[in-house]
C-alpha cells in the first residue's frame, strides 16, 4: 500500500501542468466562469482539445488503435482531477474522454468505433447525453421516449430534459424505448447526429450558467439500424456501463479544494481570517480529503481491473458534501464574493456546486446503493 | 499510488485477524461498563506486532492498520500508543502506554499502563508509573479511565523534536482507534437493523435508516483511509486532516447508532456501548476537533491566508 505518487506519475502531472500553463489563455478564467457548455467554452473547448490530442493528453488511457497510447487508469484521472482543478478547459468534450468513448468502445460494431472514437480523439466533437426525462430522473428506467421499428431503422418520438451541452452538440447518446414488455428490456441506446431532421433543442436558462440544460423534442426521427449501440434492448447495461464511469468522472473535490484556498486567500487579505473562518476553512479542506481518498480508492480498483463496486457511490457521496463544504464556508464568511469581482473562479465553483448531488444520478440515488451494494440492506431474500 | 496490500501487509493482516478472531467474542452474562481485555494485547505484544512501526520493511502504516484492525473489537486493549508512539519512546513491548492530556485529566488506559506520556506545562514528559500514582475512575466511558493527581517520580522531559513526533503520531493513534471502533459500532448497528423486525420488515429495509447508514458507511470509509493515509506519510496537515474528518462525524456515527439500535443499545448486555462510549472519549481526546482544526489551519494557511505550499505535495 502506497499513497505517493509514482515517479511516472509525479512527470504527469508536471506535464499536465505544465500544458495547462503554457496553453491556457490570459483570460481563461472569464472564459471557465461559464459553463462547459456555454457557447464560449464550447468555442474554446474545439480549439483547446485538438492540442490536448496533440501533445498526447486527450485520450491517454485509450487504445492506441483509437488514438490512445494505452496509458494506465491513474494517468488518466490525473488528467480529469487537474483539468476539473483548472476549470476543465475541455468543455463539454471531458464526456467523450471519460464515458462515451469508453461505451463505444465497449459495445460498439467496429465502423461505430471508427467512426466516432476518431473524432472523439481528434477533439473537435461535443455529444449530449440523452437520458433524463420529465417523467424519468433518477427513475431512469421508466424512461419514455419510443423508438419504433420502421423499416430496417426506427423512428424517434418523445423528449428528453436538462441534457447538457444539447444545444452545440454534434451528437445525442440516446436512450430510447422499443417496444417490449420488461420495462428494462426494451431500453436501447443510439449514436443520434443531432443535425437528424425532426430534433427541436429548447434550452432552459438556470442558476449553473447557460449551456447546461435543456429539453430536447423527437419528432419522428429517423435512425438507422447502425446507429444502434450494443444492440436492441441491452441499453440499459450500456448505460450501467457508462454511469460507472461518469459518477467519479468529476472530481469535484479537486477544484473545491482551489476555491477553498482561494476563498480562504482573500479573507486573508482583507484582514478578516479569523479563529472561526480559519476552522470553518480546514473542516472543509478535510472533507475535500475524504473525498479525494474515497474516489483514489475507485481508481486504484480500476486500475486492477477489478469491477466498478459500491464504492463509486460511497465516493461520489462524500464529494457532495466537500462541494458542499466549501460552497458553504464561502457563504458562511464572504457571500460577496459571489460577485465574482474578485475572483470569477469563485463564481464558478458556486454555480457548478449546485449540481453536485442532482447531476448523474440524485445523491440519494447514491445512498440506496451504498446500502444495498455495501451494507446489504433491503435485500430480499 | 497503490492502495492493494503487499504481499508482506497481506500476511501480517492474515495472521492478525487470525489472533484477533479469538478476542472477537463478547459475554453478554459478564457485561459491564468497560470490556477491558489484558489477554488481547498480551497476545498482540507476544506476536510482535506492536513494533511493527520499527520493523525492517514495516513502519507505521503497517502499525496504524494493526491499530484500527483491533479497534474493530468490542473489547478494548491498549494497542494504538503502543504500537505508533512507542517506538519513539524507547519503550518495551510489554508497556501498557497511556497517553495523559494532563495531571488532573481523566485519561484512558492510565490504569493499566506501566508509562505514560504527559503533557505539562514544561512540555511532553514520559514517566513510568506505578498503581500509587493513578486514582481509578469509575466511569461511563467504555475504557478504563485513571487520573494522575501528581507528576510520576521519574519523569523524562522529551527533547522538542521528540516531543513534536510523538504529538503527531498520538493524533494517528487516535484518528487509526477511532476509525477501527467506529467500524466496529456501524457493523454491528448494520448487523442489528437486519435482524430486527418491525412493520413486517427488517428495520434496514427503511429507506429513512438505510440512507443514515450509508451514509455512516461514508464516513467511516473516509475515516479509515485518511488515517492510513496520514500514517504512511507522517506528514503533520495528513495527521490533522484526519483527525478534523474523524472527530468532526464521528458524532454522526455514534448517535445512528444508538438510534437504530433503540433500547437495546443502552443495555449492558448488548455491547454497542463498548464501541459508541469509546468512540464519546476518542471525540473529544487532544481537544476535539476544533482544536485539530486550528493547528491544521495553521499548517495549511498563513496568517494573511495564503497556502503554504510545504503543506501538503501535489496531488493533495
Amino acid at each position: 500500500m502506497d499513497f505517493a505518487w509514482s515517479g511516472d506519475q509525479l512527470a504527469f502531472r508536471e506535464a499536465v501542468h505544465d500544458f495547462l500553463a503554457r496553453e491556457l489563455p490570459t483570460n481563461w478564467e472569464n472564459i471557465a466562469r461559464r459553463s462547459p457548455g456555454s457557447r464560449e467554452l464550447t468555442d474554446f473547448s474545439r480549439a483547446f482539445c485538438p492540442k490536448l490530442a496533440e501533445a498526447g493528453l486527450l485520450v491517454p488511457h485509450w487504445p492506441r488503435e483509437h488514438g490512445g497510447r494505452e496509458a494506465p487508469p491513474w494517468e488518466h484521472f490525473i488528467l480529469g482531477e487537474l483539468m476539473w482543478e483548472a476549470g476543465e478547459p475541455r468543455g463539454p468534450q471531458y464526456y467523450n474522454v471519460n464515458w462515451l468513448g469508453p461505451a463505444i468502445m465497449a459495445f460498439g460494431s467496429e465502423a461505430q468505433k471508427r467512426h466516432h472514437l476518431a473524432l472523439m480523439s481528434a477533439g473537435n466533437v461535443v455529444w449530449c447525453q440523452g437520458f433524463s426525462e420529465p417523467s424519468a430522473g433518477s427513475d431512469l428506467a421508466a424512461l419514455r421516449t419510443r423508438a419504433e421499428p420502421d423499416g430496417d431503422g426506427f423512428r424517434i418520438n418523445g423528449s428528453k430534459i436538462w441534457t447538457s451541452y444539447a444545444a452545440l452538440s454534434d451528437y445525442c447518446f440516446l436512450l430510447a424505448r422499443v417496444p417490449e414488455a420488461d420495462p428494462k428490456r426494451g431500453i436501447t441506446v443510439f449514436l443520434l447526429p443531432m443535425d437528424r431532421p425532426g430534433i427541436t433543442v429548447r434550452p432552459i436558462r438556470s442558476v449553473v450558467g447557460d449551456g447546461d440544460l435543456h429539453e430536447v423534442f423527437f419528432d419522428d426521427v429517423e435512425v438507422r439500424a447502425d446507429e444502434v449501440l450494443g444492440g436492441v434492448g441491452n441499453g440499459w447495461k450500456v448505460a450501467r456501463y457508462a454511469l460507472h464511469f461518469e459518477r467519479v468522472g468529476i472530481p469535484r473535490y479537486a477544484l473545491a479544494t482551489r476555491i477553498l484556498d482561494r476563498a480562504v486567500r482573500l479573507r486573508g487579505a482583507n484582514g478578516a481570517l479569523g479563529a472561526s473562518a480559519r476552522e470553518k476553512a480546514a473542516a472543509a479542506h478535510a472533507a475535500c480529503e475524504a473525498a479525494r481518498n474515497l474516489t483514489y480508492e475507485v481508481i486504484d480498483r480500476r486500475s486492477r481491473n477489478l469491477p466498478p463496486d459500491g464504492g463509486t457511490s460511497v465516493a461520489r457521496t462524500a464529494t457532495i458534501a466537500a462541494e458542499n463544504a466549501v460552497a458553504e464556508f464561502v457563504l458562511d464568511f464572504q457571500p460577496s464574493l459571489l460577485a465574482g469581482l474578485d475572483d470569477p473562479m469563485i463564481e464558478t465553483h458556486h454555480r457548478r456546486a449546485i449540481a453536485a448531488g442532482i447531476a448523474s444520478g440524485a445523491a440519494e440515488i447514491q445512498l440506496n446503493l451504498i446500502a444495498r451494494d455495501v451494507l446489504g440492506l433491503g435485500l430480499k431474500d | 499510488m497503490d492502495l492493494d496490500f503487499s504481499e508482506d501487509q497481506t500476511m501480517l493482516l492474515d495472521a492478525l485477524d487470525r489472533l484477533l478472531e479469538r478476542h472477537a467474542g463478547f459475554d453478554a452474562e459478564h457485561a459491564a461498563y468497560t470490556a477491558y481485555r489484558a489477554e488481547l494485547r498480551a497476545d498482540i505484544a507476544e506476536t510482535g506486532f506492536l513494533a511493527i512501526a520499527a520493523e525492517e520493511g514495516f513502519g507505521p502504516l503497517d502499525a496504524a492498520l494493526l491499530v484500527e484492525r483491533a479497534g474493530r473489537l468490542a473489547c478494548s486493549a491498549e494497542v494504538a500508543a503502543s504500537a505508533l508512539v512507542g517506538p519513539l519512546l524507547g519503550a518495551n513491548p510489554g508497556d501498557g502506554i497511556a497517553m495523559c492530556e494532563g495531571i488532573g485529566v481523566p485519561t484512558r488506559f492510565l490504569t493499566v499502563a506501566s508509562l505514560a506520556c504527559i503533557r505539562t506545562d514544561a512540555g511532553l514528559v514520559v514517566a513510568p508509573i506505578s498503581t500509587g500514582d493513578v486514582i481509578p475512575l469509575d466511569t461511563v466511558i467504555a475504557y478504563p479511565v485513571g487520573m494522575l493527581n501528581a507528576l510520576p517520580a521519574g519523569a523524562r522531559l522529551l527533547d522538542t523534536d521528540t516531543a513534536g513526533a510523538v504529538e503527531q503520531r498520538w493524533r494517528l493513534a487516535v484518528a487509526a482507534e477511532a476509525a477501527g471502533v467506529m467500524r466496529g459500532a456501524l457493523d454491528a448497528t448494520v448487523g442489528f437493523v437486519k435482524d430486527r423486525w418491525q412493520f413486517g420488515q427488517p428495520l434496514g429495509d427503511f429507506q429513512a435508516v438505510q440512507h443514515r447508514l450509508a451514509r455512516c458507511e461514508q464516513i467511516v470509509s473516509a475515516a479509515r483511509w485518511l488515517a492510513l493515509r496520514a500514517a504512511h506519510s507522517l506528514i503533520p496537515a495528513d495527521a490533522l486532516t484526519a483527525l478534523t474528518y474523524i472527530q468532526q462525524n464521528v458524532r454522526t456515527v455514534i448517535y445512528d447508532c444508538h438510534q437504530f439500535t433503540g433500547a437495546m443499545g443502552l443495555t449492558l448486555e448488548y455491547p454497542l456501548h463498548l464501541w459508541t462510549y469509546r468512540l464519546k472519549l476518542l471525540q473529544g481526546e487532544l481537544g476535539g476537533w476544533t482544536a485539530q482544526a486550528r493547528e491544521l489551519a495553521d499548517a495549511l494557511w498563513d496568517d494573511a491566508g495564503n497556502r503554504l505550499s510545504a503543506a501538503r505535495p501535489a496531488g493533495g
